[in-house]
């Protein structure tokens, strides 16, 4: 009998079994982190709790508003932050990455300082808040747009830094070939760039929406009433306790959680090329 | 009639810059733009298109002054390196997206027929393919296609196969080459391989910092490289510094360290002038020293084998008479010829094959 030879099965670039090992296991102690206490809030839920705190005119004004302001705030985002990431990604020029830093800068505030902030800011006697009510009419204390004004500055870097790094991956030769071919640059950027850009715009956009709608402590200083889920959940843990609070915030994340992989789906779904007819 | 008159084209942009660059390419000739990497050959390219305002200079694509319109009006066809087509596009998608371009409201009998054009092009079973899956022949076609469906009124082509390995680059230029031929359409071909010169250009321009440093057919530009930077680009392996020491009517006597090589072109330059004389390696050919010369050795030097260096099929040998001189033979003569370091070897090089660089 000649013996034949198993297969080396080599583990690529990782080498040795060893090190896959420890790997799933570094892997699986950080995926039970995630997972376990997320689990815990839905198993500890009865249909009863979670129907009683779906039925509440509150906690569905809380709810709404949530959806509503972080929507409204990655729409903002996409309006000024792809335009302007764009020009990041194209554009040379002296302090660039100083520009770039200070995009980042909400990333490293915390939400408390940014809600003072921009209370200070957008507040009845802010630079902004003053003139802003006295010739627009436009509040933004205890206001939808005061909402969407705290949420957007938390939120905005995950919009810029996504597209920017979408649009840098978008070979500027490309654009060149088309204008040669034809097209002027309004047309360049809306039937090349941002189709190519589009995956990336997309998750920026998602994570600037889920970053918003479970955003609490800008929005809470800034904004207590009306209140979104996140304050809403915070003032029911602190007056019923923490059974009361759970069902909301069970409700709080399967909504986000569902509109995320939603949108998710949607930036991801699309076909990869456009008449490709069959 | 001329397809493109470049004239004084100067500009500055970052770590390139063009330096009062000027061409004329006749209708329906290709001309090679060679240079080494940074030398500006892609920046002059960009500029004609219309992607860099020039500081100073003029710009005119037949009768056309195009120095002030955006790329879109300018009516180039572009093709850059790996082809630039656009993947969430299908092909035909792609090939109509030049047809669309530059006809918006133009007459019917104006518009492209893009099943023809791929048709033509032998790529219509892919019209609904994704480019990220074609061969690089069948990228260069549709590119070649898409190009085309904008009417163009003068190709620049930018490295297009630089990015491949050898022997698609092989199949690649000679398509390339049969589609330039047949269609006589005028082209500027960017690169920085002298083997593209011989197969695809009419004219040769040598570019190196900037600046146009020659220019000409390719027979006159390849045999008479006007200076050592021209030689250097055009892959002249020997470079040897000499004096001419007298000629006849139709050859002229160069010493160099000594030795006398014979060139059969009169040069202008004074007798006991200095001048730099270019050879190609692979047109010094190796023999033993016991080998009688076979027909007219216009050069025959004795010799002795410094180094030799293998290189697959091909090996490059360095010589010493009396100045250093670098050959280049096929590999499996080696042996026959008894090449080995310190043999003595006699080194023939016809008179045709010496250049005289002029300055």
């Amino acid at each position: 009998m000649i013996a034949v030879p198993q297969p080396w099965r080599g583990g690529g670039s990782l080498g040795s079994p060893l090190v896959v090992l420890a790997a799933w296991l570094c892997g699986g102690v950080l995926l039970a982190f995630i997972l376990l206490p997320l689990f815990q809030l839905v198993a500890v839920q009865t249909a009863g709790t979670l129907l009683a705190a779906a039925r509440a005119t509150d906690v569905q004004s809380a709810l709404t508003l949530s959806v509503t302001a972080s929507v409204l705030t990655a729409l903002i985002a996409g309006l000024f932050g792809v335009p302007f990431a764009y020009f990041l990604a194209r554009a040379d020029f002296v302090g660039k990455s100083a520009v770039a830093a200070i995009v980042d800068v909400p990333l490293t505030v915390p939400h408390t300082v940014a809600g003072i902030a921009l209370l200070m800011v957008f507040g009845r006697h802010g630079v902004i808040g003053g003139p802003a009510e006295e010739f627009l009419g436009l509040r933004f204390w205890g206001t939808l747009a005061g909402i969407v004004v705290a949420m957007l500055f938390v939120s905005l870097p995950y919009t810029v830094n996504a597209a920017r790094i979408a649009f840098e991956g978008v070979d500027p030769r490309l654009e060149m070939v088309a204008r040669t071919l034809g097209l002027g640059p309004w047309r360049v950027l809306a039937q090349i760039t941002v189709p190519l850009a589009w995956r990336g715009i997309a998750t920026g956009l998602t994570l600037t929406f889920a970053r918003s709608i479970s955003e609490f402590g800008a929005v809470v200083i800034l904004v207590y009433y009306p209140m979104t889920a996140p304050v809403q959940i915070y003032e029911m843990f602190l007056r019923y306790g923490i059974e009361e609070a759970s069902a909301v915030a069970v409700l709080l994340l399967v909504i986000s959680l569902g509109l995320f992989i939603l949108f998710r789906h949607v930036a991801y779904g699309r076909r990869p090329i456009a008449g490709g007819g069959r | 009639m001329t397809a493109l008159t470049v004239a004084g084209l100067s500009l500055r942009l970052g770590d390139f810059a063009l330096d009062d660059v000027s061409l004329t390419l006749p209708e329906r000739d290709v001309m090679v733009v060679l240079g080494p990497n940074g030398a500006g050959k892609s920046v002059l390219l960009e500029t004609i298109a219309g992607f860099h305002r020039s500081a100073r200079g003029r710009i005119a694509i037949g009768s056309r002054d195009v120095t002030a319109l955006p790329p879109e009006q300018r009516r180039v066809g572009f093709v850059v390196q790996n082809f630039g087509l656009f993947p969430h596009l299908s092909v035909a998608h792609n090939v109509a997206l030049g047809a669309r371009g530059h006809r918006r409201g133009g007459p019917v009998a104006d518009r492209v027929d893009v099943a023809a054009l791929l048709e033509r092009f032998g790529i219509a079973h892919l019209a609904n393919a994704s480019p990220t899956v074609l061969s690089p022949g069948e990228k260069q076609r549709a590119a070649l296609a898409r190009a085309e469906a904008s009417h163009p009124d003068l190709f620049l082509l930018d490295e297009p196969f630089a990015a491949l390995d050898a022997p698609a680059r092989a199949q690649l230029r000679l398509e390339l080459a049969h589609f330039l031929r047949e269609r006589r359409l005028p082209a500027l071909f960017v690169t920085h391989d002298y083997v593209d010169v011989a197969a695809l250009g009419d004219r040769l321009a040598l570019m190196r910092g900037g600046r146009i440093i020659q220019c000409g057919t390719v027979d006159e530009v390849f045999h008479r490289p006007v200076s050592r930077a021209a030689a250097d680009i055009l892959g002249f392996e020997n470079q040897l510094v000499g004096r001419i020491e007298g000629g006849e009517r139709r050859s002229t006597r160069v010493v160099v360290a000594g030795r006398i090589l014979h060139a059969s072109a009169t040069s202008d330059a004074p007798a006991n002038g200095e001048i730099t004389v270019a050879i190609r390696a692979e047109n010094v050919r190796l023999a033993s020293p016991a080998t009688p010369p076979k027909g007219a050795a216009d050069n025959r030097l004795t010799a002795t084998v410094v180094a030799l260096e293998p290189l697959g099929a091909l090996t490059k040998v360095t010589l010493d008479c009396d100045f250093p001189l670098v050959a280049c033979l096929m590999s499996r003569d080696v042996p026959d010829i008894g090449l080995a370091p310190g043999a003595a070897v006699a080194a023939t090089i016809a008179a045709s094959d010496v250049h005289m660089v002029v300055a």
